[in-house]
């Protein structure tokens, strides 16, 4: 075992990643439960915003804050459009098929990014953000900014979202779609309304993730499209509805596998863990199961 | 009614084949002869080895479709368990000098081993659960693989030597050594494993999937055990697969962790969903596009990526649309123009 | 007969049975009660698929509850239900032999049993024939074959008759009314039409919210002051 000063600046690259996990994995969680769609294209989404920023900032020559608005922006008009356009003709459907569909745009995404962003001619690309250059220590770490606003981010968007959905009157409907939409409808809720609002929110959440993922890992097609597996291992175990189980999970998901870096024996497998995780989580779950006789969500 | 009654009580004398039945048959026969036979003779090599690949992975999307046209089951990995076969295979290949036919059968033993355990526990979730699970386990044998990677004629359990300069060719059967030799030896292997399909669905656990598709709890009222038929699809899957693998190891000779990335699984399934789950032709379907049309594309200078943007375009016009697939839409827009034509034609000669 | 003693389930802070207790002794017996009264609830727990909070089930002797759901087929349970689960690609003969099949019955008497159950639910129509040519009638009368083949000892029916025209309504009524003396099975009806429970049914239960508020001689059951408020919602 490496001395516990190895570990130390793992733990705050662990919690960095844990805080844009928690971040994507709430965003995931009030999609679900407004619409029933997990939202397999998260990443996706995010990734393709990440390279429209690089693309403006390094070469169209735009300010940084330009190419960041750009990322959010695509991201979001990009979910929402899949929203509304695929929402409604799936609505009725299990939530595996609607997650199946959203692979689809997933694939057309990522054709997309590879066609237009390729790395088979070798070249890396990297997005840094001003925050990067900022940093202070705490004892023997040094910590970024971009780390800082990283975890900050999941608390915040965390705490808000909860807040959000507890107090306000499109989150109360929010809860109450994701009991029964059509009960939901017939006591006045303007459900497309709210769905729309769940779908632009989530986008929105995917372009900051994607942002914020570009900078901590990498810019990569395939790294940030597939990074959303991370945040899917936190909302398994959260069981794809509770808020705070969700942000816990990811924060250990985020450490655990930063902290596995500097342990030789298991750094190669630190990838393995949020599947570890989200194994043990849904087997756990599996052992109260019931079976289902109407269209009760999953 | 009486009348009806008496006549199906006589004992179930054989039936008649019926003439679709008739047809349906021939043409099946002749596009495998010709397959077996004519492909080979006016092919490139090029081709054959690409026609090679249809093969295997007509088997995995044959498996892939026993899950999730069969019983429901999206299985979002099954690239990483044709890994695990190919691995099993190659293993046995360099350390043992067992016939390339037995190392195939045990590849599939062992990868139907493995499913079968997983699916265990694995099969009391509920669709997107199982689903997730599949993913989450496809992804965390692609880490293994990546670390611990494929055998390559080195010793101990794993039979990986790091350092080794020269990498010996995984072999092949002697009957088979050549590629057009060997692409008929997939293709036999292929259609034994569609046989075997066949013959699950027209019996007892065949019934019990399509009870359980319609609805598990009028299925577990029926009296059917679920699980257990979720878990005998589970492990026919797994073992096809596997032997699938086997057959990849000796068509590619060389295995490495980038020849199953993650992204394949969803693309296969994409591909599996487009040629549709409830037929079988609809898993050569499948493979054409998962194998053949990226070929052609790359002969042609075109970027693989525009097929990525179809089979993703694909998947989305499935699931909203067609949910059979190509392979059933296509035959039913073909009997629609059979039968247009020969109205006209009959129309035409009428006095 | 059927006992079931204090069952309760509870669903997220919604109580769908209360304490129910009641005995059904013999014959064909009728379910009936408001829209959400917990009859369907009921039935799923018969089934094996909702674990009540509290209570018991014998049938018959047999603890029901403590068996695994796909297990009771093989005991006798034979259930239909609300939504048509007849396998549209299968055959007639097919559907109703995979509960013979997987019921562990003698595989030699299969056919006969088969044929029999067939001919009993009054199905005018080619075994070998696929369910998905048949009209909703017919479907709804394979799902009745299905429910009676064998030696069931406890059959549920669902709302057999829901959508079908008065004729064969009437002919269903029938045939439900028979299934005891034909196969010595407990018949349990849920339903809404009220000449069906009549004319089925020698004793009925009523339930509302979850809970029995009267249970007898059909006839009488029908007239009762608190059913009537019940299903019309009126305070008297």
């Amino acid at each position: 075992m490496p001395p516990w000063v190895d570990f130390e600046p793992f733990i705050v690259s662990g919690l960095a990643l844990g805080g844009v996990y928690a971040l994507s994995g709430v965003g995931l969680v009030v999609l679900y439960r407004a619409t029933g769609v997990l939202y397999l294209a998260f990443g996706a989404v995010g990734a393709l915003g990440a390279l429209i920023a690089w693309q403006l900032t390094t070469r169209a020559g735009a300010p940084g804050w330009a190419g960041w608005l750009a990322c959010i922006a695509v991201a979001g008009v990009v979910t929402l459009g899949y929203g509304l356009l695929f929402g409604p003709a799936l609505a009725r459907r299990d939530p595996l098929i609607k997650a199946v569909a959203t692979i689809g745009l997933t694939l057309i995404l990522y054709g997309v990014m590879d066609l237009l962003w390729t790395t088979s001619g070798g070249q890396a690309r990297s997005l840094t953000l001003p925050t990067d250059n900022y940093t202070f220590t705490i004892g023997q770490i040094q910590v970024t900014w971009t780390q800082v606003i990283a975890l900050g981010a999941g608390v915040v968007l965390t705490v808000g979202t909860a807040a959000f959905l507890h107090y306000t009157k499109i989150g109360t409907a929010m809860r109450a779609m994701a009991n029964d939409r059509d009960i939901t409808a017939t006591l006045g809720v303007p459900v497309r309304k709210v769905e729309a609002a769940a779908w632009l929110g989530c986008g929105v959440l995917s372009g900051i993730a994607g942002l914020l993922l570009a900078d901590l890992v990498a810019l990569d097609a395939t790294t940030l499209t597939f990074l959303v597996i991370s945040s899917l291992a936190a909302v398994l175990v959260a069981r794809l509805r509770s808020i705070p189980v969700t942000f816990a999970a990811a924060i250990v998901v985020g450490l655990v596998h930063d902290l596995l870096t500097p342990i030789v024996a298991l750094s190669n497998y630190r990838d393995m863990t949020p599947f570890v995780i989200a194994a043990i989580g849904l087997l756990v779950l599996s052992r109260h199961q019931v079976i289902a006789t109407s269209r009760e969500e999953a | 009614m009486r009348a009806t009654l008496e006549r199906a009580a006589q004992p179930r004398t054989r039936r008649a084949i019926t003439r679709p039945q008739l047809i349906k048959g021939t043409v099946t026969a002749a596009i495998i002869l010709f397959t077996l036979f004519g492909l080979p003779e006016f092919m490139s090599l090029y081709y054959v080895d690409t026609m090679t690949q249809v093969a295997v992975y007509s088997m995995v999307a044959l498996a892939l479709g026993v899950l999730v046209g069969r019983v429901g089951l999206v299985s979002l990995g099954q690239v990483a368990v044709l890994a695990v076969g190919a691995w099993v295979a190659a293993r046995l290949l360099f350390a043992t000098t067992q016939p390339y036919l037995l190392v195939v059968l045990e590849a599939g033993l062992v990868t139907m081993l493995a499913g079968t355990l997983i699916g265990l526990p694995a099969l009391r979730l509920r669709g997107l659960y199982l689903a997730l699970i599949t993913l989450m386990l496809a992804g965390g044998i692609t880490v293994v693989l990546a670390t611990v990677n494929f055998p390559n004629g080195g010793h101990g359990f794993l039979g990986y030597n790091g350092s080794q300069v020269h990498i010996p060719p995984i072999r092949r059967p002697s009957i088979a050594a050549s590629d057009p030799a060997y692409f008929r030896y997939s293709v036999i292997i292929a259609i034994v494993m569609f046989a075997l399909v066949l013959a699950h669905i027209k019996t007892k656990p065949g019934r019990a999937w399509a009870a359980i598709r319609q609805s598990e709890p009028a299925a577990l009222a029926a009296g059917i055990n679920t699980w257990f038929y979720k878990l005998w699809a589970f492990a026919l899957a797994s073992f096809i697969t596997g032997v699938a693998g086997g057959v990849l190891a000796g068509a590619i000779h060389y295995l490495y962790s980038i020849n199953f990335p993650a992204q394949d699984s969803i693309t296969l399934l994409a591909v599996t969903l487009m040629g549709g789950v409830f037929s079988l032709w609809g898993a050569v379907v499948a493979a054409l596009l998962y194998q053949f049309l990226p070929a052609l594309l790359n002969n042609w200078g075109v970027s693989a990526d525009w097929l990525i943007i179809l089979f993703g375009v694909g998947v989305l016009q499935v699931l909203t649309t067609a949910p059979a697939g190509l392979a059933d839409q296509v035959p039913k827009d073909l009997a629609r123009l059979g039968r247009f034509l020969r109205r006209r034609l009959t129309r035409g000669s009428a006095p | 007969m059927i006992e079931v003693d204090g069952l309760t389930v509870r669903f997220g802070g919604v109580t769908s049975l209360d304490a129910m207790s009641l005995t059904f002794e013999q014959g064909t017996c009728g379910l009936i009660g408001p829209n959400g009264a917990g009859k369907t609830t009921f039935f799923n727990v018969l089934s094996g698929f909702i674990r009540p909070a509290a209570g018991t089930v014998r049938a018959f002797g047999t603890d029901l509850l403590a068996m695994a759901h796909f297990r009771r087929a093989r005991w006798g349970l034979r259930r239909t239900f609300q939504t048509e689960q007849a396998i549209e690609e299968l055959s007639v003969f097919d559907n109703v032999a995979m509960v013979h099949e997987h019921s562990g019955l003698n595989r030699g008497h299969r056919r006969r049993d088969v044929l029999d159950a067939i001919e009993f639910a009054g199905l005018d129509a080619d075994p070998e024939a696929k369910v998905r040519t048949l009209g909703a009638g017919q479907r709804r009368l394979v799902e009745v074959a299905r429910a009676v083949v064998g030696r069931p000892r406890l059959v549920l029916l669902d709302e057999p008759a829901a959508g079908l025209p008065d004729e064969e309504s009437r002919r269903l009524a029938e045939v439900i009314r028979r299934i005891p003396e034909h196969t010595g099975a407990l018949a349990i009806l849920v339903d809404h039409d009220m000449s069906l429970v009549s004319a089925c049914c020698a004793t009925t239960a009523v339930l509302d919210f979850g809970k029995l508020i009267a249970s007898g001689p059909t006839a009488a059951v029908l007239r009762d002051d608190a059913v009537i408020r019940a299903y019309l919602g009126v305070d008297q």
